[in-house]
Order: C-alpha cells, then sequence, then structure tokens
C-alpha cells in the first residue's frame, strides 16, 4: 500500500477510535463522579428510597416512576396513533393526501422539542387544568400527550419503512385471490412490517426517555412518586437539570449522576434489543456470492 | 363481521390522522398566532439600533439578536468539531473496518446515538470541572457546550457518511478498481462524490439537532443575558434558551410575546437552514459530478 | 512476432469449483485476439486474470503464472513488487454492458488521469478531447460534455468506457464481450472503433459472434470446460 494511503486509513481509524473513546468516557466520568455516593448509599438504597435531602435521603426512585410514568403514557397514546397514520398514508388515504400527510410527518420531526414544551404551558397545561379542574395542569397527562406529539412522527415514518419494503409478491398473491385491503393489511403487511413496528416503537421510546424539555417544563417537577395521570412529577432528565443549580459539592448533586447512569444504562438496554432484533434478522438473510461473475 | 371489522379499521386510521392534523393544525396555529404579531425589528435588536447592534457598536439587551447569533455560533462550531470525525469514523466503517470490528464499532455509535442529551450535557459539564481544577479560566462557555452538542451530533454523521457510502452500487468500485485506482483514491475520487448527497443529508440533520437542543448547553454555559459573545471562553445566549426561560420566568405580556417570537424564529431558522442545506446538497453534487 | 502476455499453467478455482484447468498460451504483439467458446467456460475469469481484477472478488484463488513483456522486460505480474495501480493502468478494460460512472462526460474521461495523479487541467482537457476523436465520439458529444454519461445511447456509452479505458494509454486492452449488449449498428461500429485500435494496443475480446469474430480477429482461441484449444 503506498504510504499515503496507509496514513488516511490511519486517519479514518483514529477519528473511529476517538467516538468510541469519548462513549466510553461519558458512562466513565458519571460513573466517577457518582462514586461518592455509593460509599454512603447502596445501589439498591438509591434506586428505591424516597426523595427528601432535608431527611438526608437521595433515592431516585420517584424520578424513575416519573420517566416510567410519562414515557408510558406517550407511548400508549403514540403508538396507535401512529400505526392509524402509518395504515392511513400506506393504504387508505388518496395518493396525493398520503403525500401532504406524509411531508407533514416530515416536518414535525424537525419541530424542537423546547418548542413543544413551550406552546404546551401555554395551550395544553390551561386546558388539562381546566378540563379536570384539578391541580396546576402540570402533570403526567400534559407530558405525556405532548411527547406522544414529539415521538408519534417517528414511529410514523419507521413503521412506513417497513411497510415499504413488505415483499410485493405476496401482496399480488393476495390480490389476485381478491384480498381486501383490510385482509392486505392484517394477512400480509402487519405480519410482514413486525420487526419494522418493534423498531420504531423500541426507537420512539428511546427518544422518549431521553427528552428533556417537555417533562421539565409541563410535567411539573413533583418529588413525590405519582398516584394519577394528574399528579406532577419529575423525570430523570428533568431532574439532572433542575439539581444543576444547586451547590457542586452537595449530596444533592452527586444524585444527578445515579440519574445519568440510570438514563444510560435505560437507552442502551432499548439500543441492545434493537441490535437483538436486527441481528437475528440479518442472520437470516444474509449471503454473499460472486458466481455470476466467474 | 368482516364488514364491522373493515369499517372499524377504517375508523381507527381516519381519526387517528385527523387527531394528529388536528393537534399539529393546532399547535402550529397557536404558536403563529401568538408569535406573529411580536415578529419585529424590536424584537431582534431590542431598544438598540439595528446597525449599531450589527457593527456591535452597542450591547442589545432585550432583544432576541444575542440568542439568534449564539445558536449560530453553536451550530457553526459543533459542525466544524464533529464534521471530520463524523465523516472519517463513517469512512472507515464503511470502507475499511473488518467484519467483526466494524459490528462492535456501530454497536458503540448505536450506543451513543441513545445516550440522552441531558446526558451528554452532563458529560459536558463534568469535563469543565475536571479541566476547571487544572486550567482555571476554564468554565461553561460556548466552546465546552459545542464541543458537547459535536458529541451530541456526531452518531448521526458516523451513520449517514456510512450507509451513503454503503448503498453505492458495487459496480462503481470494480470500474474504479479496472481502471487502476487504489482504494484510497477510489474513496476520494468516486466513492465520496458519489455519496456526498447522502453525507450532506446528514449533516443537515445534525444542524437541526444542533439548532434545537436545550438540555446540553443548558448545563454547559448558556445563560439567559450575556450579550454576543467575544471569545470561545465566554458564556453565551440561544435561542433555545431564551425560549426554555421565556415560559417559566416571564414577568409580564411583552416578554411572554417575545418568548412566541423567538419560538417562531427559531422553527424558522430550523426551516431556512434546512432549505439551505438542501439547496447546497444539489449544488455541490452538481460541482463533483458534473462542471469540468 | 514478438510476444506481449505468456500464461503458464494457470488454474483459476472459486470456492470448490473449478473455472480454468492449467492453462497454457502466449500472445503476440498488436494482435486482436478472440476468445470464444460456451457461456460459463471461464473467458471473463481469464481475461480477470491478466489485470488481476479477480482479486477485487472474495473466494477466487488461482495458481500459475501470468507474464507481460513491456519495454523488452518480462514480468511477473502477481510478483510482490508490481503495483496493482500500475498493472490496470497497462491493462485496460471494457465490460460486457457500458459502465460510465454516473458522472458527466467529461469527468468520467478525466477521471483516470485524475486517479493516476495528473493535475494540469488543460493537458486533461487535450487528452479528453483527442481521445474522444478517436473514438469516434467527439461530433456527437463536444457540445454536451457537462451531462451525464448515463444519457447517451448504448453504443455511445460503450465507445465512451473504451475512450476511457484508452486514456491511459494502455499496452493491453481486455474487452468482454463489448457488444453483447448492443444493436446490430451500434456493435458494428465498436467493432470499427476496436480495429483502429490495433495499431496502438494489443486485444483481448471474448466474442459468442463468429461473423464478429471473422471480421476482426488476427487470432481465436477457444475455452471449453476452463481448457484452452488453438483454431
Amino acid at each position: 500500500m503506498r504510504p499515503e494511503a496507509q496514513v488516511s486509513r490511519i486517519l479514518f481509524l483514529a477519528a473511529t477510535v476517538v467516538g468510541v473513546l469519548l462513549t466510553l468516557a461519558i458512562l466513565w466520568f458519571m460513573v466517577r463522579l457518582g462514586l461518592p455516593l455509593f460509599s454512603t448509599h447502596s445501589l439498591r438504597l438509591l434506586l428505591t428510597q424516597d426523595w427528601a435531602p432535608d431527611r438526608g435521603l437521595y433515592g431516585i426512585f420517584p424520578f424513575i416512576c416519573g420517566s416510567g410514568a410519562v414515557v408510558s403514557l406517550s407511548l400508549l397514546l403514540a403508538f396507535p396513533l401512529s400505526l392509524g397514520n402509518a395504515v392511513l398514508i400506506h393504504l387508505l388515504a388518496p395518493r396525493h393526501l398520503a403525500r401532504i400527510l406524509y411531508q407533514m410527518v416530515k416536518m414535525m420531526t424537525g419541530v424542537p422539542t423546547v418548542i413543544y414544551g413551550f406552546v404546551g404551558i401555554f395551550l395544553l397545561v390551561p386546558l388539562v387544568r381546566e378540563w379536570f379542574s384539578r391541580g396546576s395542569g402540570m402533570s403526567v397527562l400534559s407530558a405525556g400527550i405532548l411527547l406522544a406529539l414529539l415521538i408519534a412522527p417517528t414511529m410514523i415514518l419507521v413503521f412506513l419503512e417497513s411497510f415499504a419494503a413488505v415483499s410485493t409478491s405476496h401482496l399480488r398473491a393476495l390480490e389476485a385471490l381478491g384480498g381486501t385491503r383490510r385482509q392486505k393489511l392484517v394477512h400480509v403487511i402487519l405480519p410482514g412490517a413486525r420487526r419494522g413496528i418493534i423498531t420504531g416503537f423500541l426507537l420512539a421510546s428511546g427518544r422518549a426517555v431521553g427528552d428533556t424539555m417537555i417533562a421539565l417544563m409541563v410535567a411539573g417537577n413533583a418529588v413525590a412518586t405519582p398516584e394519577s395521570i394528574l399528579d406532577p412529577v419529575r423525570t430523570l432528565t428533568a431532574h439532572i437539570a433542575l439539581v444543576m443549580a444547586a451547590d457542586f459539592d452537595s449530596m444533592e448533586f452527586k444524585t444527578i449522576f445515579a440519574c445519568g447512569i440510570t438514563l444510560y444504562l435505560w437507552t442502551a438496554i432499548l439500543t441492545l434489543s434493537l441490535r437483538f432484533l436486527h441481528f437475528k434478522a440479518t442472520k437470516t438473510s444474509m449471503q454473499v456470492g460472486h458466481e455470476q461473475s466467474f | 363481521m368482516s364488514r364491522v371489522f373493515d369499517y372499524l379499521l377504517y375508523l381507527f386510521a381516519w381519526g387517528s390522522g385527523l387527531i394528529l392534523v388536528g393537534a399539529f393544525a393546532v399547535f402550529m396555529g397557536f404558536l403563529l398566532s401568538q408569535g406573529l404579531p411580536a415578529l419585529d425589528s424590536s424584537l431582534l435588536f431590542g431598544r438598540t439600533g439595528m446597525v449599531d447592534a450589527l457593527l456591535l457598536q452597542r450591547v442589545v439587551i432585550d432583544g432576541l439578536l444575542p440568542a439568534l447569533v449564539g445558536t449560530l455560533l453553536l451550530i457553526f462550531l459543533a459542525l466544524a468539531a464533529a464534521v471530520p470525525f463524523g465523516l472519517g469514523a463513517g469512512i472507515y466503517l464503511a470502507e475499511y473496518a473488518g467484519k467483526s470490528s466494524k459490528a462492535l464499532f456501530s454497536l458503540v455509535f448505536d450506543l451513543l446515538a441513545g445516550v440522552p442529551s441531558i446526558v451528554i450535557g452532563l458529560f459536558g459539564f463534568s469535563l469543565t470541572v475536571f479541566l476547571h481544577k487544572r486550567f482555571t479560566f476554564i468554565t461553561p462557555c460556548l466552546l465546552i457546550s459545542a464541543l458537547a452538542l459535536a458529541l451530541l451530533i456526531l452518531p448521526y454523521l458516523i451513520r449517514s457518511t456510512q450507509t451513503a457510502l454503503e448503498e453505492l452500487p458495487a459496480t462503481l468500485r470494480l470500474t474504479a478498481a479496472a481502471l487502476g485506482a487504489d482504494q484510497a483514491t477510489t474513496i476520494r475520487l468516486v466513492l465520496l462524490p458519489q455519496a456526498a448527497a447522502g453525507i450532506l443529508s446528514g449533516i443537515v440533520l445534525a444542524i437541526g439537532r444542533a439548532a434545537e437542543d436545550t438540555a446540553v448547553i443548558m448545563l454547559t454555559g448558556v445563560v439567559v443575558s450575556a450579550g454576543i459573545p467575544r471569545s470561545l471562553f465566554n458564556s453565551f445566549e440561544a435561542l433555545p434558551f431564551y425560549i426554555y426561560n421565556a415560559a417559566s420566568q416571564f414577568s409580564n405580556q411583552q416578554e411572554l410575546q417575545r418568548g412566541f417570537g423567538a419560538a417562531l424564529i427559531l422553527l424558522i431558522l430550523c426551516g431556512l437552514l434546512f432549505t439551505l442545506a438542501w439547496l447546497l446538497r444539489k449544488k455541490v453534487t452538481a460541482r463533483l459530478l458534473y462542471h469540468h | 512476432m514478438a510476444n506481449i502476455i505468456e500464461i503458464e499453467n494457470l488454474s483459476f478455482y472459486y470456492g470448490q469449483k473449478r473455472i480454468l484447468d492449467n492453462i497454457s498460451a502466449a500472445f503476440g504483439k498488436s494482435a486482436i485476439v478472440a476468445l470464444t467458446g460456451p457461456s460459463g467456460s471461464g473467458k471473463s475469469t481469464f481475461l480477470m486474470t491478466i489485470n488481476r481484477l479477480w482479486e477485487e472478488f472474495a473466494g477466487a484463488r488461482m495458481s500459475g503464472q501470468v507474464s507481460l513483456f513491456i519495454d523488452q522486460e518480462k514480468l511477473d505480474i502477481y510478483a510482490r513488487d508490481i503495483s496493482l495501480s500500475w498493472l490496470r493502468r497497462k491493462v485496460g478494460m471494457v465490460f460486457q454492458s457500458p459502465n460510465p460512472l454516473p458522472m458527466s462526460i467529461y469527468r468520467n474521461l478525466a477521471l483516470p488521469l485524475r486517479m493516476a495523479g495528473w493535475k494540469n487541467k488543460e493537458i486533461i482537457g487535450h487528452k479528453v478531447e483527442s481521445v474522444l476523436k478517436q473514438a469516434y465520439l467527439w461530433s456527437e458529444v463536444k457540445g454536451r460534455l457537462r451531462d451525464d454519461a448515463r444519457t447517451l445511447s448504448g453504443g455511445q456509452q460503450q465507445r465512451l468506457c473504451i475512450a476511457r479505458a484508452m486514456i491511459l494509454e494502455p499496452a493491453i486492452l481486455l474487452l468482454d464481450e463489448p457488444t453483447s449488449s448492443l444493436d446490430e449498428k451500434a456493435a458494428r461500429e465498436i467493432e470499427a472503433l476496436i480495429f483502429s485500435l490495433k495499431e496502438q494496443c494489443t486485444l483481448l475480446m471474448v466474442s459468442h459472434d463468429q461473423a464478429q469474430i471473422k471480421r476482426v480477429a488476427d487470432e481465436v482461441m477457444e475455452i471449453v470446460g476452463g481448457r484452452m484449444s488453438g483454431l
């Protein structure tokens, strides 16, 4: 290999290695800085205790519940909504309407989350307050609805991609038998796109877990474990943002690294499940061959 | 029976569509109706004259200009830091890496792509604390924010570069090889120009992410009022943070109105950047593949 | 007549399958040699052993020796110190279906020069013009050099690909059924072009078309079941 070719190879490798090291450094830094916490709190306590700094309790359990509640609700709302929209765009809507809808969905993926949060505070929160005439309106419900709106476009696009990848020969076969659009959907498209549907769901839940601004702005940030969807909650992400303002050396401050690690691991598990899903997929469909060249 | 099922399916799909379109329309309508009246020159420049503000003669106190400039600087710096690494790693994964190292590296970058932005921000902050102990002049600032944002957009750049290269037809490589090109030359003169459009799309995506992200900068140096930063080590303002702050700290109707104005400007900015990058993409492709 | 290619005991395998079986042959300078034989008999593979293009595919291997005579010197092209880039500039190749790259006509032709390290735009421009003239394409494309090469007709594309291979002034040009994807008229034009190139280099052409072989070839070799016989 020519020396300059060797140089470019090494430069590209170096860029890759730097990226890998930074990814690992994120986890390392958080573990390192959160370490003092573990000297006084066991992992179990941290994950299960309440948050009450005045009583010396630094558990992040309420925030895990908060994140869990907001994310679950948003997925519960967004999944059927996205599936319905994907079916509408792929199968039912007239062509030009489908195209307009598709463009709108693509546009929605570009809307900054902080704008969702901002509009949410002044539009959705007052509505929730009036409808249920309870609390401030800042609640799991408000955050869940906005988050659903944030993640639905991602889900719809992934669903559509997997619908489009469903083998056309099966569709033709069903058409030849006089199948209706519903039969096409139920017997061919949905089963064929099963993996894509799971992918979209997991990707969207990753976005929901990681989002900070919506929860921070409209979920109310109360430290108590929620009992109803009208209760205000604080998510792991919001907790990090809120405690940042506090004193660096305090115990309180160190808990945010526990939140950081929890978030890192939570999203890592989602990523690994996605990986596993696709690893199984490629294993069955991979084959290499150049027979026709020789 | 199946007739009923058909109706339910139609109802479900059209209902979902209606809800989504309705929600988005209400959302945009509200933003436009509240934000449009705020769009005038005082929104950007406050009570400072436009010329003075642009020439940095006088500091803009209550206008959006510093936040807008801050956001643009952030995007520019984050791209400058991330693009070389993103392209380099993308090229390595697509063209050089062996099967198992590729699987491992892609997994790591998938993990990075999944890391929430607030965690990236926390990392940036920790790094600042770490550096501050050695170099006291390093505090949360524009440079740190930009570097943290660079880390946030890095996986997008890597993946789009890698996919753009891997999707190219195998005949390109074979044709180039038959003409006597080695691997590095093939990448430089044949593959990269062909993949340019895809790579630029990835950059567009990255710009969008860098422009809108609030969590990262919140932890690494953005402040409510700083004016236009004079160096990389100054704190700075940014549009998304301005919007967040306006929502929680507004004290009168006028400040709230400015918040809506800022939200609209951020939305327009994102739109403009997308359009610009789209135009650039066409131009770059034409230049690389069709001009002498 | 002096030889330019010598092949000794060449065998070729793809996976478990033997494609070429102990072939020895020699080809003279400045001639058009036609390779014929039933499809799947290993003709294309044989061509690819002369520019080592088969090495781009995983799972293939070969044994035996291939030598070129360049500047009165016998070179083993599989020797360690042979640069692949140098070899493939000396041994050009034209494929069965035209493969212009998805870029402008001009860039397609300038590319091999730029890949070989040429920088001077003016000289590149001159070379492009002269090679286009040689391929009888200049008058057809001179006004549209910036157009995508894929907008040309099939015959024009194949002439462009021949021109692209010739711009590096190779000593040998390998042609893998260069007219099989074209209509009769376009095929005749390619044939005429190939015939005119004989002055500049040695041409090895795979062809199934016996009439075509009669019209252009100086020598004919047949490969059947991986073995070679002269005709």
